[in-house]
C-alpha cells in the first residue's frame, strides 16, 4: 500500500537522523538507568519493614516505563520546529506523499526510541530480581507504544503551531509535570488524599499507568487494562487525526 | 501557446475578523509553457503567498488557479506530481548527505532506484555539484546548497518549477552562475516561475514579468516593454543637504519639468533631453551653492518603472516586512 511505503520512507529518514545524534542516543539510554541506579534505592526504606530490591523494582519499573514513553514522544516538537525552519516541511508538503505518512514516520521512530531503552530497563531490572511476565510485558509495551505515539503526534503538532522552540518547551514542560504527577508514575496515587485521586481520574494518562501496572504484574484480564486501552487508543486516534490536519497546513 | 499556469481573480486574506490582511488582491495572469516568468516586488508584496497557493501549500480565499492543467484546490495531488518548488528556506536536510537528500526526493515522487540514480548523476553534473554528493548538506556553502535544492526540486522532471527568491543570500558571482543554470533549464523546455526583489535578476532572467506591490499587479510585460513605458533617460540627483530641496524644486519649476519624483533628498527626472538638462542642473547648483552628493544619467531600469508607478524605490521596500 502507498501509505505504508511512504510511512516507511519517512520512518527510515527519521531513524537515520536520530541515530546520527550520538549524544542524544546515549542520554536517552542513560536516563532510565540513572533512575534505577540512583532513585530506586531511596524507595527501599519508605515502608516498614524495608523492601528488598525486587519489591522496589516491582513498584517502580512500570512507572519508569511510562516516563520513558512520555519523554520519547515529547522530544518531537523540538525537531519539528527545526524541520519547519529549514524548509523541510514545505519541501515535503509539495510532494504528492501522504501527510499521514509524514506524521507517522516520525511517530513510529519515537516508538522505536521508546522500545529500545524500555527493553534495556526490563533486562537489567530482571537481573536484579524483577519478575517478568511475558504476555503482560508485551501488552504493556504495546500500550506504552501507543502512549508514545500520542505524545509524539501531540508534541510535533505543537512544534508546527508554535514554530518556536521556546513556545513548545514552555507548553510541554508545564503540562508534563502535572500530567505525570497526577498519573501516579513515581508513587501510587492511592497514597494521596481524596481530592488528588479525583484530579487523577480526569487525567487520561492515569488510566494508562493503572493498566500498565496491572499488566506488569501479569494480570491481563481485568477492568483496569480494558479501560486503559480504550482511553488511550481513543485519545491517540483523535490526536493523530488532528495532527494530520495540522501537518496539512504547516508552513514556515 | 500552451498555458502552464492560469490564475483568475485570485485573492488571499489572512487574519481574523478584527484584523484582515490582504496578501493577494484579486490578481489574474497567465504563464506560458517554456518561459521564465517573474514576480518582482518588495517584501510583503504577496509574491511568496501567491507561490504558496500555486504549489498547494496555502488555501485560496477567492478566485481560481490552475497549474499544468489541474486546479490547485480540487486537484491538489495531481498538481503536486507536476510541479517542483524551491522555497526561500531551501528545504535540503542539513543533517543528511546531498545524495540522501536527492534519493529521498526520488522516493517520494515514486521514481525507481535506477531512474533516481541516473538523474542524480545527470543533475549533479548539470548543476556542478557532482563532487559534493557524499558531503553533508550543512557543510555546503550557500551557493552549493542552493544548487542542490534546485536539483531536489527538478529531480522528478516537473512541468513547472517554482523558485522563491532563488538567489537571496548569494554573492554576485554565485548569482550570475545560478542565472545561467536557470536559463539552461528553460532552454530544456521547463516552465519557470520565480519571485525576486532584485531588479537585475528580473531583468536578466525573465521572458515576462509582473511587478507586484501590496498584493496588486501594477505592471506586466517583457522587461524591454516595461522599460519602454518610461520614455527617454533617467536623471538621479542626490542632495548633500536637505535645506537645498526647496531651491532644487524652484529650478524644476523654472525649467517646467513636471515629471519629478521626490524621495527625501533624492530626485529622479525622466526626460528625453538628458545631457542638456544635466548641464543646466550643474550650472544652477553652482550658482546657488547647492552641494550634490550624486548625479547620474542612465537608461531607465526596472527600478525606475517601479518608482514611476508607485513613487517609491523598490530597493527601500525590501527592508520592511521581511518574513
Amino acid at each position: 500500500m502507498q501509505v505504508v511505503r511512504e510511512t516507511n520512507i519517512f520512518f527510515v529518514r527519521k531513524l537515520k537522523e536520530s541515530a546520527r545524534q550520538i549524544a542524544w542516543v546515549i542520554s536517552g539510554l542513560m536516563t532510565p538507568l540513572l533512575y534505577i541506579l540512583l532513585f530506586s534505592p531511596l524507595l527501599k526504606n519508605i515502608t516498614h519493614p524495608a523492601m528488598n530490591t525486587a519489591q522496589v523494582l516491582e513498584m517502580f519499573v512500570p512507572g519508569i516505563l511510562v516516563l520513558l514513553a512520555f519523554s520519547s514522544g515529547t522530544g518531537t516538537g523540538w525537531t519539528m520546529v527545526f524541520d519547519l525552519k529549514s524548509g523541510i516541511i514545505e519541501r515535503l508538503r509539495v510532494t504528492p506523499a501522504s501527510r499521514f505518512a509524514m506524521l507517522m514516520g516520525g511517530v513510529l521512530k519515537d516508538v522505536v526510541a521508546f522500545l529500545i531503552p524500555a527493553t534495556i530497563v526490563l533486562v537489567i531490572s530482571s537481573l536484579f530480581g524483577y519478575e517478568v511476565h511475558l504476555v503482560g510485558i508485551l501488552l504493556q509495551l504495546l500500550l506504552l507504544s501507543i502512549i508514545t505515539m500520542m505524545f509524539s503526534a501531540w508534541s510535533g503538532s505543537l512544534g508546527l503551531i508554535f514554530q518556536d522552540v521556546g513556545g513548545v518547551a514552555a507548553v510541554i514542560t508545564s503540562l508534563q509535570l502535572p500530567l505525570t504527577l497526577l498519573a501516579g508514575i513515581l508513587l501510587p496515587i492511592s497514597f494521596g488524599p481524596k481530592w488528588l485521586q479525583v484530579l487523577a481520574h480526569i487525567n487520561p494518562l492515569y488510566y494508562g499507568v493503572e493498566a500498565s501496572k496491572k499488566l506488569a504484574e501479569g494480570s491481563i484480564v481485568n477492568q483496569s487494562v480494558f479501560v486503559g486501552f480504550i482511553v488511550i487508543v481513543v485519545i491517540t486516534i483523535i490526536t493523530l487525526i488532528w495532527s494530520t490536519r495540522v501537518y496539512n497546513k504547516a508552513i514556515a | 501557446m500552451v498555458k502552464a499556469i492560469s490564475v483568475e481573480n485570485l485573492s488571499m486574506t489572512y487574519g481574523n475578523k478584527k484584523e484582515k490582511i490582504i496578501a493577494v488582491d484579486n490578481i489574474s495572469f497567465t504563464v506560458y509553457q517554456g518561459e521564465i516568468f517573474s514576480f518582482l516586488g518588495p517584501s510583503g508584496a504577496g509574491k511568496t503567498t501567491t507561490q504558496r497557493i500555486l504549489t498547494t501549500l496555502l488555501p485560496i480565499s477567492g478566485g481560481t488557479a490552475d497549474v499544468a492543467g489541474c486546479n490547485v484546490l480540487t486537484d491538489a495531488k495531481k498538481v503536486r506530481t507536476k510541479i517542483g518548488y524551491v522555497s526561500q528556506l531551501g528545504g535540503a536536510d542539513p543533517n543528511a548527505t546531498v545524495h540522501e537528500n536527492l534519493e529521498l526526493s526520488g522516493k517520494l515522487y515514486g521514481l525507481s532506484k535506477d531512474v533516481t540514480a541516473q538523474r542524480i548523476d545527470k543533475l549533479s553534473k548539470l548543476l556542478d555539484f557532482h563532487e559534493l554528493l557524499s558531503r553533508f548538506v550543512r557543510t555546503l556553502s550557500g551557493g552549493q546548497k542552493r544548487r542542490v535544492e534546485i536539483a531536489q526540486g527538478i529531480l522528478h522532471e516537473p512541468k513547472v518549477l517554482f523558485l522563491d527568491e532563488p538567489t537571496t543570500g548569494l554573492d554576485p558571482q554565485n548569482r550570475a552562475n545560478l542565472w545561467q543554470h536557470i536559463k539552461k533549464l528553460r532552454d530544456n523546455g521547463m516552465t519557470i516561475f520565480l519571485t525576486t526583489h532584485y531588479l537585475e535578476e528580473a531583468d536578466a532572467l525573465s521572458d515576462r514579468l509582473i511587478i507586484l506591490d501590496h498584493g496588486k499587479i501594477i505592471a506586466e510585460g517583457t522587461p524591454t516593454e516595461l522599460k519602454k513605458k518610461i520614455s527617454g533617460e533617467a536623471i538621479s540627483i542626490e542632495l548633500k543637504n536637505s535645506r537645498d530641496a526647496e531651491k532644487m524644486k524652484q529650478l524644476f519649476n523654472q525649467l517646467a519639468i513636471g515629471n519629478v519624483i521626490e524621495t527625501g533628498m533624492n530626485f529622479t527626472i525622466y526626460t528625453s533631453k538628458g545631457e542638456e538638462l544635466v548641464a543646466h542642473i550643474f550650472e544652477y547648483t553652482k550658482e546657488h551653492h547647492i552641494e550634490l552628493a550624486n548625479i547620474s544619467l542612465s537608461m531607465p531600469s526596472l527600478n525606475d518603472v517601479f518608482l514611476a508607478l508607485t513613487g517609491q524605490e523598490l530597493r527601500d521596500g525590501g527592508k520592511e516586512g521581511e518574513q
